[in-house]
C-alpha cells in the first residue's frame, strides 16, 4: 500500500518535472479575457483544441473581470505583462490603438475570415485615423425594445415588423402612458437601469437615442463635446427620459433587471440587449415580441459593438497569435455555444447558421437593425471619459436634475481632458 | 535592588562613546528592516503621489508626454462641484455612522459585560458581522434593500399594515446614504465593541464597590464609574470611526456607485472614479493627498484631545 502510493507520487512528480521541460521549448501564447463562467470555460476548451492542433503552442489564458477589465489591462500595461492576444470592448479600440498597444490584423489573420465580417463588424474593429482593421470578433451586438404580446394587444399598440416601420416618439410615449394604466402593469418599461449607473450600458444603449435624436456625445469631426452633448436636441431627449421616469413609467434601479419576465410581468416593454432574448423568450414563450428601437427623430439608430479581439504590439509571436484568433473563430464548438447563448453574429457565415437571426427568425429585426441603424460610439482615445461623463450625467437626469446643467458639465469634462491630452493628436487635425 | 544600583556605575565606566556606539549599531540593526519596509511600501509611495499629483500622469502610458502641472491638479479639483458633494458626504456619512456605529457597539458592549450564561458564546456572535467581509455583507444587504418587494420593505408594510409605502432604500437620493449607513455601522460596529469590552474590563471593580458602600444606584454608578472611566476608550472610539468614515468606499462602489443623482459620491470613490475609470492618476493622486491632509488634521486633533483627557 504504502509502496504504491509512494511510487504513483514519484511518477507524478516526474510526469511533472517532463511536462515543464517540454513546456519550456514550447511557445506560450498569453490570452487575456472576460466573460461568464460559461464562456470562461468555452475558452479554456477552445485553448485545448487550439494545442492539441498545434503541439508547440502553450495557450495561457489570463482571465479579467468584466467590471475591472480596463483596470485590469492598465495594470498588465504597468507591469509589461501585456497577452499577445487580448478581448477588448469595441469603444476602447480607439484608445487602446492610439496608446499603442494594438497592431494591425489583416496580415495575421486569415483572409476568409476577414472577408466573412459584416459592415458593422469591421466598423467596430477599425481605428479612425488609418481605417486599419485592429480587431475582430464573431459577434457583435445590439439593443433592440422587447414587448409583451397580452399588454400590446390590450392597449391597441401597431407590431412594427421590420426597422423601418419602427415606432415613432408620438407613438411610443402615446404606448406607454396608456400601457400605465393597463391591470398587471407596474412599470410600462425597463431600461435596465438595475445594471448600475457606472456601466457601459448608459452609453451603449442611451446613447443611440440622442442619436435618434439628432445629436451626439461629441463631435465627429471636431471632436469637441460642448454644442454636441449640451446641444438642444440632447437636452430634449434626455429631458424626455427623465419624464419617463418621473411619471414612473420606468423600472427603477433597485428592481433588478428581471421585471419583464418576473412572476406576473410587472413590466411591459424592455428595452433590451440581443441577449436578454434567451432568458425572457424561455419564461415568457409565445407572449414575447421583439421590435426594433423606436425612431426619435427622422432616421432611428441602435447600438453596435461587443468584446473583439486584438493582437498586442507586446506579442512576440504575433503569427502564432493571428493563427489562434482564426482558429478560435472558426472553431464549430465555439460557436455553437455562441449560438446557444443567443450570440448576434458579427460574420456572414455565423449569421447563416444562426435561426434565432436569419429571416423570419424571432431576432431577424435586430439583425437588420445592424445593417440600417447602427452607429458605433465615438471611436475617439478619449473615450473613457467620455462614457464616464455621460453616465454621471445620466445618473443626475434620471434622478430629478436639471438636463441641461448636466451635459453642460459633462461635455465640458470631455473637452477638458482632450484639451489636456494636447487634442490626442492627430484627432486634432481630423477636422 | 542594591545589587543593580552598584552594579551600575560599572558599565558608566566604560567610555560613553564605545557603549552608545555599539548600542547604536544593535538599535540600527533592529529598526533596519522595519525601516526599509516602511519606506518601500509606505514613504515613497508616499512621496511618489505628491509627485504624481503635480503632474498629468495618465493610468496608462501614452504617446503624449507627461507634464509637470504644478497645483493644476489641485485647482480644478476645488473647482469640481462633485468633488465638494463628496466631501459633503463623507461628513454627513460621518456625522450619521458615529451615533449610530458607536452607539450600537457602546450598548452591545454593556450588555455583554453583564455576567451571564455563554457570555463568550454571545461575545462571538455579536462579532461575527465584523470578521464577516464587507463585499458579502453588501451583497447581502443589498438583496434585503431590493425595491419595491425586498425583506425590509416587505417588514416595514406588514407592521405599518401597508400605510407606509415601500421604500427605495438605495435608489432614493435621500435614503440612499442613509441606508449605507446602517449596513455600515451593522457591519463594523463589532470592532467598537470589543474596544469598549476591554475599556470596561479595564475599570477596577473597587470602585464599582465604594461607590456601592457609598449607596450610589445602578444609574449613579454608570455616570460616575463607568462613563469617567470610559473616557479615553470614547475619545479612541471616536476618532477610529471617524477617519474610518472618511475613507468610506466599498459599500458604495458595490451597492450604489456614487448614485442616485451623487448622492453616496465619496472622496475615496471619486479618486477611483478618476483614477481608473477616467484614467487620470495625477488627478486621482491629488484627490489622495487632500484625503491625506484631511485624515491627518483628525489624527492630530485625536491628539490634542487625548491630550485634554490626560491619557
Amino acid at each position: 500500500m504504502m509502496g504504491k502510493r509512494l511510487l504513483s507520487m514519484l511518477m507524478a512528480s516526474v510526469a511533472l518535472a517532463a511536462t515543464g521541460v517540454s513546456a519550456e521549448a514550447k511557445t506560450v501564447l498569453h490570452v487575456m479575457h472576460q466573460g461568464d463562467p460559461g464562456w470562461v470555460s468555452t475558452y479554456g476548451e477552445v485553448a485545448k483544441r487550439f494545442e492539441a492542433a498545434n503541439p508547440d503552442v502553450d495557450v495561457e489564458l489570463i482571465y479579467a473581470p468584466h467590471d475591472a477589465y480596463n483596470e485590469k489591462f492598465s495594470a498588465a500595461v504597468m507591469s509589461k505583462q501585456l497577452p499577445d492576444v487580448m478581448e477588448l470592448d469595441a469603444p476602447f479600440l480607439a484608445n487602446y490603438v492610439w496608446s499603442g498597444y494594438l497592431q494591425p490584423i489583416k496580415p495575421l489573420v486569415d483572409q476568409d475570415v476577414l472577408d466573412d465580417m459584416t459592415a458593422s463588424n469591421i466598423a467596430q474593429g477599425t481605428y479612425p485615423i488609418d481605417k486599419d482593421l485592429y480587431a475582430i470578433g464573431l459577434t457583435d451586438s445590439s439593443v433592440v425594445l422587447y414587448g409583451n404580446r397580452k399588454y400590446l394587444e390590450a392597449i391597441g399598440a401597431r407590431i412594427p415588423k421590420a426597422v423601418d416601420d419602427a415606432w415613432t416618439q408620438e407613438e411610443f410615449e402615446g404606448y406607454l402612458e396608456k400601457l400605465a394604466k393597463v391591470d398587471g402593469v407596474k412599470w410600462p418599461i425597463d431600461t435596465f437601469r438595475g445594471y448600475g449607473i457606472k456601466t457601459e450600458w448608459i452609453t451603449y444603449a442611451y446613447g443611440p437615442i440622442l442619436q435618434s435624436a439628432g445629436c451626439d456625445l461629441i463631435d465627429r469631426t471636431t471632436w469637441k463635446s460642448t454644442g454636441a452633448l449640451d446641444s438642444n436636441a440632447c437636452v430634449k431627449a434626455l429631458t424626455m427620459m427623465q419624464t419617463w421616469v418621473k411619471n414612473g413609467w420606468v423600472v427603477p434601479q433597485s428592481s433588478g433587471t428581471n421585471q419583464f419576465f418576473a412572476e406576473g410581468h410587472p413590466a411591459a416593454l424592455a428595452l433590451g440587449g440581443h441577449w436578454f432574448y434567451a432568458e425572457a423568450a424561455a419564461s415568457m414563450k409565445d407572449d414575447i415580441v421583439v421590435m426594433p428601437l423606436p425612431k426619435f427623430g427622422p432616421k432611428g439608430a441602435s447600438p453596435n459593438g461587443t468584446w473583439i479581439w486584438g493582437i498586442t504590439t507586446a506579442s512576440e509571436h504575433p503569427d502564432i497569435a493571428g493563427k489562434f484568433v482564426s482558429f478560435m473563430l472558426k472553431d464549430k464548438l465555439y460557436r455553437d455555444y455562441a449560438t446557444a447563448d443567443s450570440g448576434y453574429p458579427g460574420l456572414k457565415s455565423f449569421a447563416a447558421a444562426s435561426p434565432l437571426y436569419d429571416t423570419g427568425g424571432p431576432l431577424a429585426v435586430a439583425f437588420e437593425q445592424a445593417s440600417k441603424t447602427a452607429v458605433a460610439r465615438p471611436p475617439h482615445p478619449a473615450y473613457p471619459v467620455i462614457t464616464s461623463a455621460f453616465m454621471q450625467a445620466v445618473d443626475e437626469i434620471f434622478n430629478g436634475g436639471d438636463a441641461k446643467s448636466a451635459l453642460s458639465a459633462a461635455a465640458a469634462k470631455i473637452d477638458e481632458d482632450i484639451e489636456e491630452n494636447d487634442g490626442y493628436p492627430p484627432f486634432d487635425e481630423q477636422q | 535592588m542594591t545589587l543593580q544600583q552598584s552594579a551600575q556605575p560599572a558599565v558608566a565606566a566604560r567610555p560613553a562613546w564605545r557603549r552608545d556606539k555599539s548600542r547604536l549599531f544593535q538599535e540600527i540593526g533592529m529598526l533596519a528592516p522595519a525601516v526599509a519596509l516602511l519606506t518601500i511600501f509606505l514613504i515613497v509611495p508616499f512621496l511618489l503621489s505628491f509627485w504624481t499629483a503635480m503632474t498629468n500622469q495618465p493610468l496608462v502610458p501614452r504617446p503624449t508626454p507627461i507634464r509637470f502641472v504644478g497645483f493644476g491638479n489641485f485647482l480644478r479639483i476645488f473647482r469640481d462641484d462633485l468633488f465638494w458633494t463628496s466631501l459633503w458626504n463623507v461628513s454627513r456619512f460621518t456625522f450619521w455612522i458615529l451615533p449610530v456605529q458607536c452607539g450600537l457597539a457602546f450598548a452591545t458592549a454593556l450588555l455583554l459585560h453583564q455576567k451571564m450564561p455563554f457570555r463568550n458564546l454571545f461575545r462571538g456572535l455579536f462579532f461575527l458581522p465584523a470578521i464577516t467581509s464587507m463585499v458579502v455583507v453588501c451583497v447581502i444587504w443589498g438583496t434585503l434593500f431590493q425595491y419595491p418587494t425586498g425583506p425590509f420593505n416587505q417588514v416595514i408594510g406588514f407592521l405599518s399594515g401597508g400605510t407606509i409605502e415601500p421604500i427605495d432604500w438605495l435608489g432614493d437620493p435621500n435614503w440612499a446614504m442613509f441606508s449605507i449607513v446602517l449596513l455600515s455601522a451593522w457591519q463594523a460596529y463589532g470592532f467598537q465593541m470589543i474596544v469598549y469590552l476591554a475599556g470596561l474590563q479595564s475599570i477596577p471593580d473597587e470602585l464599582y464597590d465604594a461607590a456601592r458602600i457609598d449607596g450610589a444606584n445602578a444609574l449613579q454608578r454608570f455616570w460616575h464609574v463607568t462613563m469617567p472611566g470610559l473616557r479615553p476608550t470614547h475619545v479612541f472610539v471616536l476618532v477610529i470611526t471617524t477617519i474610518q468614515a472618511f475613507k468610506l468606499y466599498t459599500q458604495v462602489a458595490i451597492l450604489t456607485q456614487g448614485g442616485p443623482k451623487s448622492s453616496t459620491e465619496t472622496v475615496v470613490h471619486y479618486m477611483v472614479r478618476s483614477g481608473f475609470e477616467e484614467q487620470k492618476l495625477g488627478y486621482a493622486s491629488a484627490v489622495s493627498v487632500i484625503l491625506f491632509l484631511i485624515v491627518l488634521v483628525i489624527a492630530l486633533l485625536q491628539r490634542q484631545l487625548l491630550r485634554r483627557f490626560d491619557v
